[in-house]
Formats: C-alpha cells, structure tokens, sequence
C-alpha cells in the first residue's frame, strides 16, 4: 500500500547536544573517580600516582558538568524547585540531590587524600564510589524512562552508560597523566608502566563496552517494530556513518587492536589510542541521546 | 474524549480555534489534524487523525517531572502548572505522543488539557464546539448515562499506541493503523 503523510506536526527536540555534553561530562567524572579509588580504597599500589590526578578531574568535570544543564532548561531561575517540589518517581529528581552530594564527597577525598590521611582518603573512597556510579547512572535511567523511544528504553541503558564512563574515564586518565608527567612533573619523565598497565586496563574494559553495545543491539533488531526502526536507523539510516564507523570502528575496535596486540603496544599507540577513545564515546552518548529521539513518534 | 473519524473532513478548525482559545504562539500546536494519503492518485483516500493529548490514565509525563509541575488531576485531565516548570523538557522526551512543546515565549512546557479553564466553567472544549461535522464528543466516562460513555460503549473504539500502556484517555472510532504508522513505513522505504 503506497502511504504518504501530507501533513503532520513534529516539535522541536527535547534533548539534544547540551544534554549530550551533559552525559559526557558526568561520565568522565565518574569515571576518573572510580580509577582514583583503586589505589586509595582498593590497595592496588601500582595505581597510586592516579589517585590525585583522578579525584582532581572528577570534581572539575562534576563542577563544569551541570552548566549545560542550565543552559539547556528554560526557566533556570527556578532551578530550586528541583529541591522544594520533589516527585521521587522522577530519575531528574535523583539526580538533583546526587549532583550536590557526589562533588561534596570528590572534595572531602580529594582533601584527605592531599593532606596524606590514608583511612579517612579509604572511607570516602568507599562512600563515593556507589556516589559517583549512581551520578552517572542515573542519567542512563533518564534515557531508559522515554518509554516510546526503542533506542532508550531499555534496561541495559545504565550500566551501558557506566562502561563507557569507565573506557572514557580511563582514556583521558592516560592522558592527562602524561601531560602532567611529561610538563608539570620535576623529573619530565614519564611512567611508562604505570601507562601501558592503564592501556591494558582499557582495552578490557572496550571489550565489555563492545559487548554491552552488541547485546543491545541484536535484541534491538529482533524486537517489536519501534526497536528494528531503531536498529535500522544506526545501522544502515542516518546514524550509521557515526555509530559504525566512528563510535565503533574508531573509537573502539582500532584502540583496542592498537592496546591489546603486543607488537604495538608503545607510548604512542596508547596516546593515540586514547584519543580515539575519547572522541569515539562523545560521539557514542551524540548517537544515544540525539538518535534516539531521531524518529518521529507520529 | 472520543473522536468519530468517519465524521471528521479534515477541515483544521479545531487547530484553529485551539490555537486562539489557548494563545498558543507561531510554530507550535496543541492539537493539528494529521494528514495521510493511502493509495496513488486518482485512487486513493485521504484520512484525517485530529491529534490533541490523550489526557492518559498512566501519563508518564507525570511520572518523570521532577518538580512535579505536571499533575493529573481528579476528574482525569493532565495539567503543567506554569508557575513551576523548570522548562527541562523531560515530559517531552517521555511522551510517547509528541504532544508537548516549550512554549518559544515562557520557555515552559505545554500542551492540551482540554480546555480545562472551560470544563471547570461548566463548557465544552473550544474544539468540541467549533467542530461543525460534530466529529468530537467531550464528557464525563464515570458516568454511564453521559453520551460520552453510551458512544464508547455502543461503538468499536481504538486509542493511539495502545501498547506503550499510558491508557489514553482520547479515543477514536474508525482509526487507521496505517495513518498512525505512516511515519514507520516512509522511514522504511
Ligand atoms: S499524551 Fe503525553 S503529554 Fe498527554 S497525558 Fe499522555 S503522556 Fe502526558
Ligand atoms: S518541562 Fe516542565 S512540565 Fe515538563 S518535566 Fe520539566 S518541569 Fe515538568
């Protein structure tokens, strides 16, 4: 039957870009945190040096990060109704409180942690780590609450956002502790080890990411007739260039083809690997937040 | 709310008189009359799928806001109050209807709630009445006496994506899957 729609209303997008950012930024907050308690919490040494870096870039980009919500709300004087009329139901409202008390504990961390006080630096590397997954976490339920939208609703979306968290966190982990050894350090020297042990943790962690992408999408492309239009859309519609060639052949497949095969693995495929890392996850949470909300409900 | 297709000749006033009734501003709508033309020409028939809020039973719209600006009230109709949305646009991205819209001047969310400043008054909503091919029938669904609730039960009714499980409260008698699916299946071709 040849169908065509001649008139039909559409409104502008509710997301977009800035809410993007907005994942982003979150992501490589939490991320960075988590890398920051293996040492203090974990007791893994040979993560040690990270522990200041990583709670340093979690506050920042916790601090950056809520901002572009500002931006993007519409009536941001009233910003404080997210504390006075509080609908628990709502994912946004979780967030509010996570975004006042996850910064609070990075800066108490962070504090005991510069002042060298090794159990209290333990204790809110404890406490901040269930903080700091659920910050992050929480955006993936804001997605997966757009019940009419296949490519967010889905339970999978929350722990999909933490592994990326992870791969992007530690990607600009590496990199920023170059950057810092390299310039800011007395001996301008960098810790090889300590890099390439990082790269090794990344290129697993891009297998679990890759893995969660992949299950996602084999159940996208069987399921009810939204989830295919949505399967369709990233891999073969308008999405496709980015979610495969750029997200995944880029961003994930050649970073860790040039972290996990041995003849390679030198400072400089980590550094470009991580490069692409990061690029490649923006691009992922482009893909997730203004795919999905691509298709027209009507 | 219940809408007889067979009646309706796509003639847009209910998205007019919506339009001045509520001040809606340049470039959104409350309600508008989707078009969809199913056959090639000279064979083929155009239908006409009048879209307002479904007013739902289950509106996660509702259930997202997180200042509780959206609120179902008692007798069913789903309302923003102005004063407190934050302009998040959540309730957009949740409504699997698309009904909602950041008014371009407030910078809030709105949408129909039926004219509720009118039912409160004891009338009819605007498009109930301007309809001059009597195709929507407006009225009280806990009343089994209302011509409303003897309409539904006399007649084979359907509402839009009654999978997603919001309950619309906006039903149509005469509705056409391929009308509501169109977008579906151009995305395919
Ligand atoms: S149609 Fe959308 S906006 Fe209206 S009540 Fe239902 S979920 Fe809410
Ligand atoms: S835009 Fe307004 S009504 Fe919609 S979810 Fe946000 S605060 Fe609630």
């Amino acid at each position: 039957m040849d169908t065509q729609i001649l008139y039909n209303i559409f409104h502008q997008d509710a997301f977009g870009l800035n809410i993007a950012i907005y994942f982003y930024l979150t992501g490589l907050s939490a991320g960075s945190f988590i890398l920051s308690t293996l040492a203090y919490s974990f007791g893994m040494d040979q993560y040690k040096s990270i522990g200041k870096v990583g709670v340093v870039l979690a506050t920042v980009l916790l601090v950056i990060a809520p901002f572009f919500l500002l931006i993007h709300i519409g009536m941001p004087h009233r910003a404080w109704h997210l504390f006075v009329y509080l609908n628990m139901a709502s994912p946004i409202t979780w967030g509010s409180f996570l975004l006042v008390l996850y910064p609070i504990n990075c800066i108490i961390y962070g504090y005991f942690m510069f002042k060298g006080h090794i159990k209290l630096t333990r204790i809110f590397g404890l406490i901040g780590i269930p903080l700091a997954i659920s910050v992050h976490g929480y955006t993936g339920f804001i997605l997966a609450f757009g019940k009419a939208r296949a490519l967010w609703n889905t339970a999978i979306m929350p722990i999909l956002f933490l592994a990326s968290a992870i791969v992007s966190g530690i990607a600009l982990m590496i990199l920023v502790c170059i950057i810092k050894d390299r310039f800011f350090s007395k001996e301008k020297k960098i810790n090889q080890e300590l890099i390439l042990n990082l790269g090794k943790l990344l290129a697993w962690m891009i297998v679990f990411d890759l893995f969660l992408v992949g299950s996602d999408l084999i159940v996208l492309a069987i399921s009810h007739s939204d989830a295919q239009a949505a399967a369709h859309l990233i891999l073969s519609g308008k999405f496709s260039i980015l979610f495969l060639l750029v997200e995944n052949l880029l961003g994930k497949i050649l970073p860790f083809i040039l972290l996990a095969v041995p003849g390679f693995r030198r400072l400089t495929t980590v550094i470009i690997a991580s490069i692409l890392v990061i690029f490649g996850i923006f691009f992922m949470r482009y893909i997730v937040v203004v795919g999905g909300e691509f298709l027209p409900l009507l | 709310m219940l809408i007889d297709l067979r009646k309706c000749i796509g003639c847009n006033t209910c998205a007019v008189v919506c339009k001045s009734e509520n001040d809606v501003p340049l470039g959104v709508w409350r309600s508008w009359v989707k078009r969809v033309e199913k056959g090639k020409y000279p064979h083929s028939k155009e239908y006409f799928l009048p879209i307002v809020c479904n007013n739902c039973e289950n509106p996660i719209c509702v259930t997202v806001c997180p200042v509780n600006a959206s609120i179902k009230r008692p007798d069913g109709i789903v309302y923003i109050d102005p004063h407190r949305c934050i302009g998040c646009r959540y309730c957009m991205a949740a409504c699997p209807y698309g009904v909602r819209y950041i008014n371009p001047i407030k910078k809030i969310a709105e949408k129909c709630y039926w004219c509720f400043h009118r039912v409160d008054a004891g009338l009819k909503p605007a498009c109930v009445l301007a309809c001059l091919a009597g195709a929507i029938m407006f009225g009280d669904l806990n009343n089994p006496k209302s011509d409303i609730s003897k309409a539904l039960a006399k007649n084979a009714i359907q509402v839009i994506k009654p999978e997603i499980g919001t309950e619309p409260h906006t039903f149509y008698i005469g509705l056409d899957i391929e009308a509501v699916e169109a977008i579906k299946i151009e995305e395919e071709k």
